[in-house]
């Protein structure tokens, strides 16, 4: 069984992937509404936790879709969540 | 010869297990440079925090260096897609497609090299910055750092595409690939954030 050849260990999963260029049009508006929104000169407790919100959602879009976490096994997910959570908690606390 | 054409070869069961191992082992090396970053940033954030409190000068970036980082970010994004479509195109044993992506994502990561270097120029020989001042100790490290990544990226596309180029590669055997696609994808992650924290959020 060991030698038996099979197709690549995902190859299924990955069949209905989210369109790569429609992820890449959300990252690069917002993108353009973190910088329009800069403009505005709003004040840093209002703008710094939306920019903050912004950044990290198109973090996790990256991390979902492009690294494929949301069709891959759940372990790889904890891997990254973990310091993921940290790092979001550090930067906040800081930032804020 | 078309190497498009040619029919895909089926790796053994053991080469899957192998592959997930590789999988698994970058996943854990990711997680490990996400804390380093974490690190990093938050050590910008508390200089930054610290020059304010004691009325440090402080780097504001102006409509240029906004204009010239914005796009930077755009190209690292676009370079990112390119690896996905990479990825996508040996799904279905295109091996040329992927040599293409491949090409466009090493030229892309080039031009944010390119980019950085016009502003590290500008920071340095127009605006004085250096190591010596807070706000260079904490940019220089945190962007070259980043940059360096981005360095070694370019290097690993390079050697994937010569790799590619053997039609080492088919719709039964691309974790190679994948693994190059995870290191690009953090490291245009680790980009999206340090975009924000440090050009944004001043």
């Amino acid at each position: 069984m060991a030698n038996t050849p099979v197709p690549h260990g995902d190859a299924e999963a990955h069949r209905k992937h989210t369109n790569p260029v429609l992820v890449f049009g959300i990252l690069t508006i917002a993108t353009i509404f973190e910088v329009v929104v800069t403009l505005f000169h709003l004040p840093q407790n209002v703008i710094v936790p939306i920019l903050l919100a912004v950044a990290f959602v198109k973090a996790g879009l990256v991390a979902a879709y492009y690294m494929h976490l949301r069709y891959e096994k759940w372990i790889y997910t904890a891997i990254f969540i973990t310091p993921a959570l940290f790092a979001v908690f550090l930067i906040f606390t800081l930032a804020m | 010869m078309n190497q498009t054409t040619l029919a895909p070869r089926p790796i053994s069961a053991e080469a899957v297990h192998a592959n997930e191992n590789r999988k698994f082992g970058m996943w854990l090396f990711l997680s490990s440079e996400l804390l380093i970053f974490a690190g990093l940033i938050g050590a910008f954030v508390l200089t930054r925090r610290t020059a304010f409190q004691n009325g440090l000068e402080w780097w504001e970036p102006n409509a240029f260096s906004l204009a010239l980082v914005s796009v930077n970010t755009f190209i690292l994004l676009a370079s990112s897609l390119m690896v996905v479509l990479g990825i996508e195109a040996i799904r279905v044993n295109d091996q040329r497609k992927l040599r293409r992506y491949l090409i466009l994502t090493a030229i892309l990561g080039a031009m944010f090299l390119g980019g950085q270097a016009v502003e590290y120029s500008l920071l340095i020989f127009e605006e004085g910055h250096s190591f010596a001042d807070p706000f260079g100790s904490a940019f220089f490290t945190l962007t070259g750092i980043h940059g360096l990544h981005v360095f070694v990226g370019v290097i690993w596309c390079l050697v994937t595409l010569m790799v590619a180029r053997r039609g080492t590669f088919s719709s039964y055997n691309y974790t190679t690939v994948e693994i190059f696609g995870l290191y690009w994808h953090f490291v245009d992650l680790i980009w999206v954030i340090i975009f924000t924290v440090v050009y944004l959020t001043n």
